[in-house]
């Protein structure tokens, strides 16, 4: 396991020092706008980020759906976007993580059916319309520091494809979240959840209205916002929503809701008088504010999944609660700091008449980032991230890492 | 590096222009008529608008922005004559926000004008540069605000905004007052030229620089020059 991700690491790392190196050279023989064809109406934009660090297969804080690390990591993404009538847009995003796999990341059509209403649906392998960061930290230029939220990221012990027969089962995979295994449907070892997922998008059908001071976005889509699917495992659809206002310029505030239904119908056909359904419940909140060199963020993510046991096939109320803050602040033109202040807790589990612990390990994440722009869409960042959980073979953890990123 | 090379000749151009240029006047200046060089700047291919950033994270289409022109060209003396530095009070430039587009795209000031920077936009903008000439970061700042810096040195400042990477401008500071901006026909006039042999200059942001020589008779009058710029 260690191999790939040396070799990974080594590649980024290259990466990263070529363009550290030739920047100050080399600054304006790099693409700054994104390319067009087709007389303005095919318009070509790229990304590539190498983000470096120690390398961490005991902790696994960081590790994503995908089970890439997010602190060691090659991403190159390219997106396209075709305009081939004036109220119609062809999107799509293709990406490859740490060399592998080339994944088609968005690939939708949107259409504006009234060319005087802001008013446009989207399908296909549509953005999220819950929360803020969904959207936002899946570009690299609108993320100020090199980690994730934990509600975005981090790894429950819940997964869509398997069950615990009994609490202890669940409570034996508590910090395990990386790699979990239960007795009821897929046996084998694998990632499980996040609160929502930051790494991958859904597929279904969007509407977005927006007006003077308010917006609103909705979607139907295949997967739930921990698991998001092209192709549907349960024939149960999510429907997820976001208003959001904005009072004044620099000021938004958004509230969001989400239900899906997230357990395989494999795992279901396993259990003996199943429930119709088993959701995945979510409300959140999030405001940006900025004003001048200062930039404000925070986020809440408040989650339930009703996840059955063998022994119970009516189900728990598994309740998780992420939270963040964060801010960036630019000293000087090129060079900007940035912090995240992120906690993720659990609700209880009464297994005993006096024991209920938490159904997973909670965590708390901090990290203050440094970076400096080598050209527009060029930059560095150096990044600090200690992670405290209360839980598993390591409790806590701080890791140093560099990312080099670069965008037109 | 394209972009650095033409700085520097840029800042060598207007700083042997400083030193030399006074020598090379003192002499005309009695009993002479100054002249006018004008022409036009011709574009072999017209560069094309700065094309927003395919954001698949947007879940409504993009609006609509004004193009960025960038037709506009700056035509300059590479040396200029002493009275090109002469002090004057003039109004001050601005470089507006609106429709998320930098209005002018291109402007040409004299070191040490003020540069006003007004947001007329509903949304918040961020002008920033990070160019050796000015560095500079204004923040973010709504409707109806603006701020301004001053440009000292000469050179050129290219200016972004932080929110939206399809708006950018280019601000050419000069030593000197003999330089013009061209007009939607390519068309530049630079008045008030004293006797003598100059280099004239055409510069745009998507071509390569072209240079011509000219003579300005004693007796004064019009000199055209005219500038076919597009790659080689």
């Amino acid at each position: 396991m260690c191999r790939p991700y040396a070799l990974a690491t080594f590649r980024a790392l290259v990466a990263a020092l070529f363009a550290l190196t030739a920047a100050p050279v080399r600054a304006q023989t790099l693409p700054n706008a994104p390319l067009t064809a087709l007389d303005g109406k095919l318009t070509v934009g790229a990304e590539v980020v190498a983000t470096f660090g120690e390398d961490d297969d005991v902790a696994f804080f960081n590790y994503t759906d995908y089970e890439h690390n997010a602190l060691r990591m090659f991403r190159a993404a390219l997106a396209a976007s075709w305009r081939p009538a004036s109220r119609i847009d062809v999107v799509g995003e293709v990406r490859t993580e740490d060399f592998g796999q080339v994944r088609p990341y968005a690939a939708y059509i949107r259409v504006r059916p009234w060319g005087n209403h802001a008013f446009d649906v989207q399908v296909g392998r549509i953005p999220p319309a819950f929360g803020a960061f969904g959207r936002r930290g899946y570009q690299v230029a609108d993320n100020p520091l090199v980690g994730y939220p934990l509600a975005y990221q981090y790894l429950t012990s819940l997964r869509s494809d398997a069950i615990p027969a009994t609490a202890a089962d669940l409570l034996v995979m508590r910090a395990r979240g990386w790699r979990t295994t239960y007795p009821i449907g897929s046996t084998e070892a694998a990632p499980g959840l996040p609160i929502v997922t930051a790494f991958r998008w859904d597929t279904g059908v969007q509407a977005h209205w927006e007006g003077h001071a308010m917006d609103f976005t909705g979607s139907v889509t295949t997967g739930t916002l921990s698991d998001p699917r092209v192709e549907d495992n349960n024939s149960g659809k999510q429907l997820s929503g976001r208003a959001a206002f904005h009072p004044i310029v620099g000021l938004v505030a958004g509230v969001s809701a989400a239900r899906g239904d997230f357990l395989s119908s494999a795992v279901k056909h396993q259990i003996e008088n199943p429930r119709d359904s088993y959701p995945q419940t979510a409300l959140g909140v999030d405001a940006e504010y900025s004003r001048d060199h200062w930039l404000v963020r925070g986020e809440a993510i408040w989650s339930r999944w009703t996840m059955p046991f063998a022994t119970e096939p009516h189900g728990y109320d598994l309740k998780a609660t992420g939270a963040f803050i964060e801010g960036r602040y630019r000293l000087t033109p090129r060079i900007f700091v940035a912090s995240r202040l992120d906690r993720l807790t659990f609700s209880r589990l009464q297994v005993g008449p006096t024991w209920a612990p938490t159904w997973d390990a909670p965590v708390t994440r901090v990290e203050v980032d440094a970076g400096y722009y080598l050209q527009r869409n060029l930059v560095a960042r150096i990044a600090v991230q200690a992670n405290d959980r209360d839980g598993g073979r390591v409790r806590q953890r701080t890791y140093v890492s560099g990312q080099v990123a670069f965008w037109f | 590096m394209q972009m650095r090379l033409l700085r520097l000749a840029f800042v060598v151009c207007v700083l042997i222009g400083l030193t030399i240029a006074p020598a090379r006047t003192r002499s005309n200046v009695p009993d002479v008529a100054n002249g006018t060089i004008r022409g036009r700047v011709e574009l072999k291919q017209a560069p094309p608008d700065v094309a927003r950033r395919p954001n698949v994270a947007d879940v409504a289409m993009a609006r609509a922005h004004d193009p960025t022109d960038r037709r506009r060209s700056v035509v300059y003396l590479e040396t200029a004559p002493r009275a090109a530095f002469d002090q004057r009070d003039e109004p001050r430039p601005k470089l507006d926000q609106r429709n998320e587009a930098f209005v002018p795209h291109v402007l040409a000031i004299v070191a040490g004008t003020t540069v006003d920077f007004p947001n007329s936009d509903e949304t918040y903008h961020n002008v920033f540069s990070l160019s050796s000439t000015k560095p500079f970061d204004l923040g973010r700042y709504p409707a109806g605000r603006s701020k301004s810096i001053r440009f000292d040195r000469p050179g050129i400042v290219r200016v972004f905004c932080d929110i939206h990477s399809h708006m950018s401008a280019f601000i050419l500071v000069f030593a000197h007052r003999h330089f013009a901006v061209t007009d939607d026909e390519g068309r530049y006039r630079i008045d008030n030229v004293p006797p003598g042999t100059y280099t004239v200059v055409a510069w745009n942001e998507a071509t390569p620089t072209d240079s011509r020589r000219v003579v300005m008779p004693e007796s004064g009058g019009d000199v055209e020059t005219n500038f076919s710029l597009g790659r080689r």
